[in-house]
């Protein structure tokens, strides 16, 4: 099996080398038999990338553990669907999902737009093809998902780490690459439409409902992420500006800004650079954000494993990437100039830009901020870090003022707004911001980022709730039906724009969420049995501690009674958990008592049995429950704008509406309260090393017992690993270097057996150089066969240029660049 | 229409001063030098009331914990040197004997003070063995 999906995965890179070649040769030549070629090849590319899949999915619930990946994050004790999950558990299945969403992905897009954008097609299928290429390829020489054990293989799996054995986990990666992927599809347009020439805003169209998909999903996973994190680990918070977060959410901003502008383009012409360079900036980000967590760049509470080879190679793709993209923009730009200026800053156009502007420069902040350790490390070699506070510090104001825009948007009118309309427009939004300040103040709200918040999201709703009445009743005096009636008919016959006011709603109700973060309240105490604690207008009492076990797992709970202002409210059990065998690292397993109003969170930080003490951590975290329903309002607004494309192809909607249902299912899922489902997973303790050599030294060395199968001396678990260890702790200990103890083992084995990896010197250095002149030379051939195969056609038919007169499509494109000459 | 680049940059210039100066000086507050406890123990003097993030090892069996209270008092090394340390608050599950920690707060001369919720125990890593553990913070 497992040489089978090596084999698979050689074949792929073969095949999309040749998509690449084929396509790029057939739209120089204008064959469409080469070009029809690329094509097939490119879903060859999906349907082999599926069956590459199925392997892996078939090894993992086969527990087949001669496969090292499968053997490193499942074991057979964990259930069927954890099993499954396993396949994007770890870094080099995660990039084979990567490459198979892509590959599925693509050939959809290709697909559904075969008829209508023809000449883009070849280039769009060059572009995700090469994409895919640059992954498997980083699969093949770094990160085989299928390689062996060379000696007998381990009896059972090490099983995948128990905090991502969860709900949330298994689907959160998933939504979060369907949400990069997609990001790679409006970029391959994008491309396509500046290597053809053929710019005008007919490859926005192919591609919006593609950002639109992606955006939903990224903003899907990175709730869930939230939610993961709120529930799973227990500090009562949810979004802590960690790099792994943020680099879900650079790619975000720039999507958002990108369905904005999107806008102005369609309407008024103008912004066209900009667009085609925020398609490239997003997908740009997409790949620097998996680089920034799978390389090691940015150290992190929860870090990936550092890896220089692999930032190399993502170094390499992303000078590629954006060399060539802004190569070929900067190339096209005569034929970009925008078709109106801006006629006055108070438009509906101005107010886009602002917004984009805002969101641009978030991502940058973020950007910055997140590599500002690695930054000031290269700058001034001394590592400095910038903690939340800083974040939040910068990305307050400009989250406030972006939830402004999204109200003052819409009241503005195209072109120019003028005094009078300024008016009749703005009069009811800021009276209801004006009311609803005035309110917190009398009611003595004291926290100002939260009271502005509240204020611009009146100022939000009071815009959008009269959008709808004022179109409501144009269209009640048009059709004479009833206000309600009138309401859906107009949301049904412009759904774009009212669907994007749905969004805007449910953004609204997640910054609702967000501004009660200013109202928390946090109380640790220690509790004797009977002894209580007021926070806010809640009590919780203490009762007692109880110490339980079943067949996986010991359980201290604390039994707590919670009170709302002296009612009893009813019981909540905050415990910790010991997995058998994993009695060192228990699990906290947060009690929620959840309402609209306020989530009462309480956390067992810490017990004592013999007095039945416990120490509790209770937060109060007001309105947190919005930012989740929020978020299910956004996806049903994105499925009501992402309607029209329904009608034009059928392919199309498919995805779109099973998903929103799909999606609204799953939101009724989630406040459920669905539990972590831990599993045992088998794993020793081992002694933690006590530097840096020292840590590196357990992966290079090799444990020498013969039964084992090569593990590292750091990963494997017997007597003489253990013994190899100590060994390699004394020779660090005592002052030897990495060369010295390399030297030591090949003495004391007589070869380089127990070295993980051949040293890097010498004639060693052809075994580390040979896949990648492979890779080189493959690149070379391509780039040769393709100008080769351009130039054969031109060759054949010298004297013969392509007359324009038979193609009137081509007359119009001729006479469109010759008017641009005069 | 000549005035037209001028003014862009004029404006680019007003806002990249305006951010420039803005992020310099959020950043002077912001920022906290990481540092393993071997480079700090150097000259500890010199780094008397800065913020930073400690980066050691929890010297075994160093951890005390007052009965019935939060206050911890435990050392941390790396490389042979140690620091003592003072912390009251919750410290996280992987927080014990032999853990790698990093720990927020300001370096006086009887040790270590650690801000509130600043004990950060690392894990190896989210996709590898090992819990994604996060000291509790508010």
């Amino acid at each position: 099996m497992p040489s089978l999906g090596t084999f698979l995965l050689l074949t792929t890179f073969v095949v999309c080398s040749y998509a690449v070649a084929a396509s790029i040769a057939g739209a120089r030549r204008r064959s469409q038999r080469l070009i029809e070629s690329g094509i097939g090849a490119f879903y060859l590319v999906a349907a082999l990338m599926t069956v590459a899949s199925a392997v892996i999915v078939h090894a993992f619930v086969t527990d087949n553990y001669a496969i090292r990946y499968v053997q490193r994050y499942s074991d057979s004790a964990q259930p069927l669907a954890y099993k499954i999950a396993s396949y994007w558990g770890g870094l080099d299945g995660s990039i084979m999902f990567w490459v198979f969403l892509l590959s599925v992905f693509g050939a959809t897009a290709v697909k559904v737009n075969r008829e209508k954008h023809r000449e883009l097609i070849p280039w769009v299928v060059a572009v995700i093809a090469a994409t895919e290429m640059f992954f498997i390829f980083l699969m093949v020489v770094h990160n085989n998902p299928f390689s062996t054990f060379l000696t007998p293989p381990p009896a059972d799996g090490r099983g995948l780490n128990p905090l991502l054995q969860n709900f949330y986990m298994a689907i959160h990666p998933p939504s979060l690459y369907v949400g990069f992927v997609a990001m790679t599809v409006p970029f391959a347009f994008g491309i396509a439409a500046l290597a053809t020439g053929q710019v005008d805003d007919s490859w926005l169209r192919a591609v919006r409902s593609w950002t639109m998909i992606g955006w939903l999903f990224l903003s899907f996973g990175l709730t869930l992420g939230m939610l993961w994190a709120y529930e799973e680990l227990g500090w009562g918070g949810f979004w802590g500006w960690d790099p792994v977060e943020n680099a879900g959410l650079l790619p975000w901003f720039t999507a958002t800004a990108f369905l904005h502008s999107v806008m102005v383009q369609e309407r008024r012409g103008m912004l066209r650079v900009w667009n085609v360079t925020l398609v490239i900036v997003t997908f740009f980000l997409t790949i620097f954000g998996t680089f920034m967590t799978r390389s090691g760049v940015v150290q992190s509470v929860h870090a990936f494993g550092e890896d220089r080879e692999l930032a190399l190679l993502f170094t390499i793709f992303m000078a590629v990437i954006l060399s060539v993209s802004f190569g070929l923009l900067i190339y096209r730009l005569p034929l970009l100039r925008a078709r109106h200026e801006l006629d006055s800053w108070i438009s509906r156009e101005a107010a886009f830009l602002a917004n984009n502007w805002i969101l641009l420069f978030s991502a940058f902040f973020v950007l910055f901020a997140t590599m500002f350790p690695t930054l000031s490390e290269a700058l001034r070699g001394e590592r400095l870090t910038v903690g939340p506070t800083f974040f939040n510090t910068w990305m307050l104001p400009i989250g406030l003022i972006l939830l402004l825009l999204t109200g003052i948007g819409p009241l503005l009118a195209w072109r120019k707004s003028t005094l009078s309309n300024l008016v009749q427009q703005f009069l009811w939004p800021s009276t209801a911001a004006a009311i609803t300040a005035v309110a917190l103040l009398v009611f003595g709200v004291r926290v100002w980022s939260s009271g502005v918040c509240f204020a611009f999201s009146a100022f939000v709703f009071g815009t959008i709730t009269q959008e709808f009445i004022r179109g409501a009743r144009v269209r009640q005096g048009a059709t004479g039906t009833g206000l309600l009636t009138a309401m859906i008919g107009l949301v049904a016959r412009s759904k774009r724009r009212y669907g994007g006011y749905i969004v805007h709603v449910g953004i609204v109700l997640m910054f609702l969420g967000f501004a009660g973060q200013g109202f928390q309240q946090e109380e640790t105490v220690v509790l004797k049995p009977a002894q209580q604690v007021t926070v806010g207008h809640f009590t919780i009492r203490h009762d007692s501690l109880s110490v339980t076990s079943d067949s996986q797992k010991q359980m201290i709970t604390g039994q707590v009674t919670l009170f709302e202002d002296g009612q009893p409210l009813g019981a909540l059990e905050p415990a910790k958990w010991f997995f058998n065998k994993h009695e060192q690292d228990p699990t906290t397993e947060v009690a929620i008592r959840r309402s609209g109003a306020e989530d009462v969170y309480v956390v067992l930080a810490g017990y004592e049995v013999a007095s039945q003490s416990a120490t509790y951590k209770i937060t109060i975290n007001p309105l947190v429950n919005w930012i989740w329903i929020g978020f299910g309002v956004m996806a049903i607004g994105t499925g009501i704008a992402m309607l029209p494309e329904v009608a034009f192809s059928f392919a199309m909607a498919r995805i779109p509406s099973t998903a929103t249902t799909s999606l609204l299912v799953l939101l009724l899922l989630l406040p459920a309260g669905l539990r972590a489902q831990h599993s045992e997973n088998p794993q020793e303790v081992l002694v933690a090393p006590k530097s840096a050599l020292e840590r590196e030294m357990q992966k290079e060395i090799i444990c020498m017992c013969g039964t084992c199968g090569r593990k590292r001396i750091g990963e494997c678990t017997c007597a003489l690993a253990a013994r190899m260890r100590e060994e390699v702790s004394r020779l660090v200990a005592g002052g030897k270097s990495r060369e010295e103890i390399y030297q030591y083992y090949i003495e004391k084995y007589g070869s380089q057996e127990p070295l993980a990896s051949p040293i890097n010197k010498g004639f060693n250095r052809l075994a580390w150089l040979f896949p990648y002149l492979i890779g080189a030379s493959g690149a070379v051939a391509i780039a040769f066969v393709a100008v080769r195969w351009s130039h054969r056609d031109e060759q054949r038919r010298p004297a013969a240029p392509v007359s324009p007169a038979g193609n009137p499509e081509l007359q119009a494109r001729l006479d469109d660049e010759l008017r641009d000459l005069d | 229409m000549k005035a037209k680049p001028i003014k862009i940059a004029a404006t680019a210039a007003v806002f990249v001063v305006a951010f420039g100066g803005l992020l310099y000086s959020t950043l002077r507050e912001g920022t906290e030098y990481y540092k393993h406890v071997d480079e700090v123990m150097i000259d500890p003097a010199a780094w008397h009331g800065k913020r930073l993030q400690l980066h050691g090892y929890v010297v075994d069996d160093s951890i005390f914990v007052k009965p019935s209270t939060l206050e911890y008092r435990f050392q941390i090394q790396s490389n042979g040197k140690v620091v003592p340390a003072q912390y009251k608050g919750v410290v996280p599950d992987t927080f014990k004997n032999g853990s790698e920690v990093v720990l927020k707060g300001r370096l006086g001369p009887d040790g270590f003070a650690v801000e509130p919720n600043g004990v950060m125990a690392k894990c190896p890593s989210k996709y590898e063995a090992g819990p994604a553990a996060r000291a509790p913070k508010s």
